[in-house]
Order: structure tokens, then sequence, then C-alpha cells
């Protein structure tokens, strides 16, 4: 049969060829081993047919095989169920439904199978193999006619495996053809059954389906062996049922009852207000509320006061008209002695020493600095501070004295840290704003008890300065009306301060920077180093121009309007600048003082100093005189006052007098009084000197013959125009500073 | 001195305060403000018509904090009310009128 088949595939491939007449194929020519034989093409064309036939070719009639018992062969025994061999036998449990056991396992309940399983399928099948059996005997046949038709029909093909080899017998087959006529089965059946449901193939659906056809069958009871269930069933014991109610308790009640009336509401809306406005005046400071606190007194108390108040007075009075007697050659010499060495002494003068101030408490304590009220000109204020910083004193002091009492302040006031410095108030001349030694500022109301301490206090944690405060000015008002002042500190910054009703408020105006490069800080972080400020001077005009002096000797013009650039800067001194003073009668000259013995006297917008005095001690303070445009004094910390006329002598004081030892004191501030020929002078030892000027210190301007009319002022300008004309006009010349003055 | 004071002492009779003002309140601080927001709401909108706005301060309190509130809403009455605790506000509003809410179910 094989070289057959190869035969018709060869025919079929050459069919293929010809037929579909492919040119593409042609060219090729197909590869045939070597020893293929030949065959001629009319061979090769010719059909052969397939013949199938009863007899089976591979049949062996007479099989001989060798039988060791007797030693022989013998011819193997024919089986006797025809063609097929049994190869293995096995004794099934399945039994034919209509053999006698299986009826008589019916008659006896047993053997019906339930609807769950594939019971009711099998019963089927098995009902209708019977009949089938009979069609399926000439179907072998049917392939071999297909087979003979050629490759048409696919599905004729597949069957073919299955169905080729009839021989094996019928009991064989019955297995496997069980399998595919179940599935026709199913298909015919459901054909039949229900024509919409043809294509569904899932076994399920379909065991659903065959089971709804054979519910007719009454359900028995079941095999009892190892291979079916058993359904048991328990009815557990029920509990009998009771009910338990709880209540909760009600939500709590209140009962609440008003009247509305236009004349309640109203009244209540007028309390409240009242309340409000109540709290709003709690809400203002502490420090006001306990004023506030303290006035709430019994109305004993405030009579006790007013009379002890009273008889404060009239000892004050007591203590001044004993103070006037015990002095009064001092007051004498003060109002009417003058110096008559003067006439004889052309151009020289000198200082009448008259009354020394000294508050008892602060002996140890330095002036450090002193001021006349602008208001009262027998009145003078001195911040005792400590300018010893390697045994800084805790407390300061700031006084007011008054030159009818020399011997005890008219107003003393302790304070938490020194005093370095303060300011008068001009508007308000009992305004005194003080800076301390520990960065805080205060404004101390002069009117206010003693008890009531500072009015304002900058905020020691927010924004105080984080150095010495060296000096503080009050500056003009605030466009709100309220008045204001400026600090400056050895931290570097200029600070105006705002006086607000209960408090200070802070802005920064300027921080000053230094050429220093940044240093780097412990934990890698560059610190900018801001060169310390020592001082601070306002211009008398332009109120937004001000002059700082610094620790490194720098003196750098500032506007309120930059708060990074200064408008000029210059290399003044070669140490702490102590002291910047506008002439009182030029805008453009002022005067510095340093601690590198200099005072030097300068114009805006020049770099070089038109003049330059060499103290030979440490500068500290220089003053303009409020009545001469070219006289100003200094103060030096071996003792002295210098008073110089530049009128009179360009190059040397008119008068040098030593106030105070220089062993152990040094002068530290001074100040003109603005109407009495005075200067008072502080010192290292908490002592206030004051100095009457004698006359040729002191001399006025004499109006030219020409022009009678001209007042002391115009005088005075001119006469300082004057001088630095001749100044100016020659170029600068070295020798004229380097010159010193003799000592004395 | 004295002109100062003397305006100061004339200055609250002239005052109209139309602000809510709280006469009594055992309610919870978010729950007043609420109750607070709407009356003045309510009030605004309807200032010509009490019941409205009584209606839409109870309608919208029964939404945000659970039914049976009740609102009056007036500017003379006089009233005695059980109500379940904390839920109880009687203010003021406008310089004239009285509102009162409770709740109780």
């Amino acid at each position: 049969m094989a070289p057959k088949k190869k035969d018709i595939g060869a025919a079929s491939r050459a069919k293929i060829g010809d037929d579909e007449a492919l040119d593409w194929l042609k060219p090729r020519t197909l590869i045939k081993p070597d020893d293929q034989e030949d065959v001629p093409e009319a061979d090769l064309e010719e059909e052969v047919g397939r013949i199938l036939t009863t007899i089976n070719s591979q049949w062996i009639a007479d099989e001989v095989a060798y039988h060791y018992g007797k030693g022989m062969f013998v011819t193997k025994p024919k089986p006797t169920f025809g063609k097929a061999y049994p190869l293995y036998i096995h004794q099934g449990t399945a039994i034919r439904k209509d053999s006698d056991e299986a009826k008589a396992q019916i008659a006896a309940g047993y053997g019906m199978v339930g609807f769950d399983d594939a019971g009711p399928k099998r019963v089927k099948i098995k009902k209708t193999k019977t009949e089938e059996e009979e069609e399926e005997e000439p179907e072998p046949d049917q392939p071999a006619a297909d087979e003979a038709k050629g490759e048409d029909d696919h599905a004729a093909e597949e069957e073919k495996p299955a169905e080729p080899e009839p021989e094996k017998g019928a009991a064989e087959e019955q297995k496997p053809g069980e399998e595919g006529e179940a599935t026709e089965e199913k298909g015919e059946g459901e054909v039949g059954e229900e024509a919409q449901e043809v294509e569904q193939e899932e076994d399920d659906n379909l065991d659903q389906i065959l089971a709804e056809s054979f519910v007719i069958k009454p359900r028995v009871k079941k095999l009892a062996n190892q291979f079916n269930f058993c359904e048991r069933a328990a009815l557990t014991y029920n509990y009998p049922r009771r009910s338990v109610d709880t209540q909760t308790v009600p939500p709590p009640r209140a009962n609440y009852g008003a009247t509305a009336l236009q004349c309640i509401i109203f009244d209540y809306y007028q309390e409240d207000y009242a309340r409000k406005m109540k709290e709003k005046e709690d809400e203002k400071p502490k420090r006001l509320r306990k004023k506030k606190a303290k006035h709430a007194k019994t109305e004993q108390q405030i009579h006790d006061e007013k009379l002890a108040q009273r008889i404060r007075e009239a000892w004050a009075i007591l203590e001044r008209l004993v103070n006037q007697n015990i002095y009064d050659d001092i007051a004498q010499d003060y109002r009417y002695w003058d110096d008559p060495s003067d006439e004889f002494r052309e151009g020289m003068g000198s200082l009448l020493p008259l009354w020394k101030f000294q508050f008892d408490p602060m002996r140890s304590h330095a002036v450090c600095d002193v001021q006349w009220n602008p208001h009262y000109q027998d009145l003078f204020a001195v911040a005792y501070g400590s300018l010893d910083f390697t045994c800084q004193q805790k407390v300061g002091c700031l006084c007011l004295y008054s030159i009818k009492n020399p011997a005890y302040p008219e107003y003393a006031v302790i304070t938490e840290s020194p005093v370095i410095c303060l300011d008068v108030y001009k508007e308000i001349p009992y305004l005194i704003c003080v800076g301390l030694y520990d960065g805080n500022v205060c404004v101390y109301n002069a009117q206010l008890s003693l008890e009531s301490q500072y009015q304002y206090k900058s905020n020691s944690v927010r924004d105080k300065h984080s150095n010495i405060v060296w000096e503080i000015r009050w500056g003009r008002r605030l466009i709100d009306g309220e008045p204001s002042f400026f600090s400056i500190s050895g931290d570097g910054r200029v600070v105006q301060w705002a006086v607000m009703p209960g408090e200070l408020q802070a802005t920064t105006i300027i921080t000053l920077t230094s050429n220093v490069p940044p240093i780097p800080g412990p934990d890698g972080t560059m610190l900018t180093v801001n060169s310390c400020g020592s001082c601070i001077c306002f211009h008398p005009e332009k109120t937004e121009i001000f002059m700082v002096g610094t620790e490194d000797g720098m003196i750098h013009t500032c506007s309120l309007k930059y708060n990074r650039n200064y408008v000029r800067s210059i290399q003044g001194h070669h140490m702490p600048v102590y002291r910047i003073n506008y002439n009182k009668y030029n805008n453009s000259i002022y005067a510095s003082c340093s601690g590198d013995w200099r005072v030097k006297i300068w114009e805006d917008g020049r770099d070089e100093p038109l003049f330059m005095f060499e103290l030979g001690s440490p500068v500290g303070d220089v003053k303009w005189a409020p009545y001469s445009s070219t006289v100003f004094a200094a103060c030096t910390a071996d003792g002295k006052v210098y008073v110089y006329d530049l009128n009179v002598d360009k190059y040397r004081p008119i008068c040098v007098q030593a106030v105070v030892s220089k062993k152990t004191k040094k002068l530290s501030r001074l100040d003109f009084n603005s109407k009495l020929p005075v200067i008072v002078c502080g010192d290292t030892k908490g002592t206030c000197h004051v100095l009457k000027l004698s006359p040729n210190l002191r001399v006025m301007c004499k109006p030219p013959k020409k022009a009678q009319g001209i007042d002391q002022r115009t005088l005075q300008i001119m006469k300082l125009d004057k001088l630095l004309s001749l100044v100016r006009d020659p170029p600068f010349q070295t020798g004229v500073v380097d010159e010193k003055f003799e000592d004395d | 001195m004295a002109d100062d004071t003397a305006a100061t002492t004339l200055v609250p009779e002239k005052v109209i305060h139309t602000y809510p003002l709280i006469r009594h309140s055992d309610m919870s601080e978010e729950m007043r403000v609420e109750a607070v927001e709407l009356s003045v709401t309510a009030c605004e909108k309807f200032s010509h018509n009490n019941e409205l706005a009584a209606r839409m301060v109870k309608e919208s309190m029964d939404k945000k904090f659970g039914p049976a509130f009740h609102v009056v809403v007036g500017e003379s009455y006089g009233f005695e009310v059980t109500y379940e605790c904390t839920n109880m506000c009687y203010m003021y509003f406008g310089g004239n009128q009285a509102i009162c809410i409770w709740k109780c179910s």
C-alpha cells in the first residue's frame, strides 16, 4: 500500500503543477535521490485503483509457535472470535441493563442512576446503541468508496483513522465508538429537541437540557457504595427566644426664657459697647495699665501723696536756699566775674571753674554724656555709665542737674544698664532718650515720678542693638506725628525708633558695611563683618543727611533714603571717631575728634581736612560754640579742655586748661550752654565740672563801620567765610597741619 | 480736654449698633458661629419678612446639625422654652431684632 500511496502523492503533485498552470513552478526540477528507480511517464500516469477485500492480507492462516512443554513447534490455536485479538480482558462492574442481573437489581430497588451525574445520558445511549449498531455496520464500506473519490471530502478523511480497521470486532469497537456516537448523539438530540441551541456544545448546558428531557424518571435510591455520596441532615437545637429592652437616658434639657423688647435690646447693645471700649483700653501695653492701676488709689492715699509731694517741694526750695547761701560766691562769680587778666593777654583766655556736680551713688561711674537742656538754661542732663570695659558697672544713672542746686540732682533715675549716651528732645524738653550699654534704648519722661522709670523701652528680645549704643539723637517727627530718634551702635546698625503709643518701633536705617572680607564662621558660614559705628550727627538743615563715625576711623555721609550705600565716605581718622559736630553757622563745616589725638575741621565734599589739630591725648569730645562761628572746644583724656578760635589763631588753642588731674581722671564729654557763657564737662569719676568762659573766649564780632545794622549771625557767617577763603585759596599746606602746638 | 470729654459722651448716643450680639448661648463654638452667620445672612436677606428669615435659619440649621430646630425672629416677644442642652442661642441683631434658636425634638 505504501508505494501506491506515494504514487498517488506524486500524481497529485504533478496534477497541481499541470492543473493550476503555475508558471513559476515550471523551471523547478524536482530533486530526486540518485538511486531512485526510473519509471516511465506512462507508468506514472497510470491510475491504480485501491481495492479493499474482505481477506486480510496480513492474516497468517497457520501461525506456528515453539511449545516449550512439548519441545516442538505447534500451530497456534486460532482465536474463536474471528479476527479480533483480546489483548487485555478486564472484568468490569458495568452490567447490561437488560441482563437478568440488572433486572434483579432494579427489582430490588438498586441500580437506577440519579440525574446528577452522566447517568441519564448513558441510559439514553444504551438505549439507542442497539439501534445504532445496525446502522454502523455499512459504514466501514463507505470510507473505501470515499477514498477512491479522492481528497475532496476532508471530513470523510478525518473519520478514516477511526474507522478503517473494522476487523477488530464488534466488542472492541464499541468502546471507542461510544464516545464518537455520544457526541453525534448529542448533536442529534439537540437538533431534535431545541433547534435554537444547535450550536451550543458546552457539556454543562447539554446536561441540563438532557436532564430536562428525563425529568419523568422517578428518583430512586442510590446504590450505596464508595463512589456515591450520601446525604445526611441534622437539625440543631433551637434555643427559645426572649426580648430584653433598655432605655437610654434622654438628652439633658433645660429651660430658658427671656423677653425681647426694643428697650432691652438697646440697653444690652449699650452695655456690650461699653464693655468693648473697656477691653480696648485694657489691650494697651501692660506697663501703661500698671501705671493706671497705681493711680487707682484710695482717697486717703491720694491725699497722702499730695501732701508728701508738697512737703518734698518745700524741702527742695529749702535745699536751694541753703545751697544758694553756701555757694553764694560761686554764683556771684558765675554771674559777674570776668577774668581781668584777659585784657593783657592778647587773644588768650581762661576757664573759670564754677560748680562741681556729683551724685554719691555714681562716684565710681563715668560721665558718658552730658547735655544742656535746650529749654531751661540752668539744667543739664548727665548720663552715668562706665568707660572701663573690662570692669563694667552693673547699673547706670540718668541725672538732671540744675546749677541752682549743685548738691543733689533734680532728677535721678537708676537704669538697669550703664547709660552711654543721651539726647534731650528739643520740642518736649522733658523727654530724654538714652542709649544703654546693653544695646537697649529708652525714653525717660522727667515729669513722671521716679518709680515709673522709663516711659518707653526697646524690646530686649526683638529689636535692641546687639552692642553698645554709642550715640542717640532725636530726629524730626514722622509723617504721622510721632517723635522719632536715631541710635548708632557698635553692631554697625543705625536704627530709627518711632515713639508709638506704648512702644518703640524700630527700623534699621543703615547697616554699616566694612571692607573686611567675610570671615568663615565655625560652622562654615561666612560672617560679614560690620564696621562698628561710634557716633552719629545729623545735618542741621537736610534732615535726611547724617554722618556716621566708625571705630575704624571712617566718616560716612549717609542718607535716610539709602540703606546700603554711603553718600560719601572718607578716612577721617586712624582711631575711633568719638564725635562729629556741625558748625552752628555754616552747614558745610564740621569738626570731628578721635582717639588718634586729633581734632579735624572738615568741609563737605573735601577729602582733606581744612584744619587739623593734635592734642597729645585721645580727644573725647569736640563741640562748636553756639555764640561764635569760629570757636570750638575739645576735651581730652589727660584732663584738659582746649578752646580754639580759628579767627584768632588758626594753629593754636586760645585756651588750654587742665580741669582734672590727669593721673586719676579723664575728661569724657563737654557741652556749651546755648545761652550762658559756660561749658559743662564730665570726667570718668562721675563729676561734672561747670566752667565759665573768660571774655577773650567769647569775643563777639564788631560790625564794620560801613554796615552797622548787620546782625551778629550774619557777621559770624561772614567771619567764617573770610577765614575759609583764606584756607581754601592757597593750596592745602601740609606744614600747617603738621605743626604741633607747644605743650604748656 | 473739656471738648474731648463732651465729644466722647455725645458719640455713644448717636452710634447705632448693628452687629450680631449674643445674649445667651450654650452652643459649641463652631455651632454658635454657624448660627450667628446664618442669622445674619437670613435677616439681611429677608429684612422685611421675619417669618422667611426664621424659616431660612431653621431649615439651614436642621440641615447642618440635625432636625428639630426652632427659630423665632422678631422685635418684641417673650418666650419660655425647653431645649436640649448645648443647643440654644439667643441673640440680637441689627439693633432691633431678637433671634432665638433652640433645638428640641
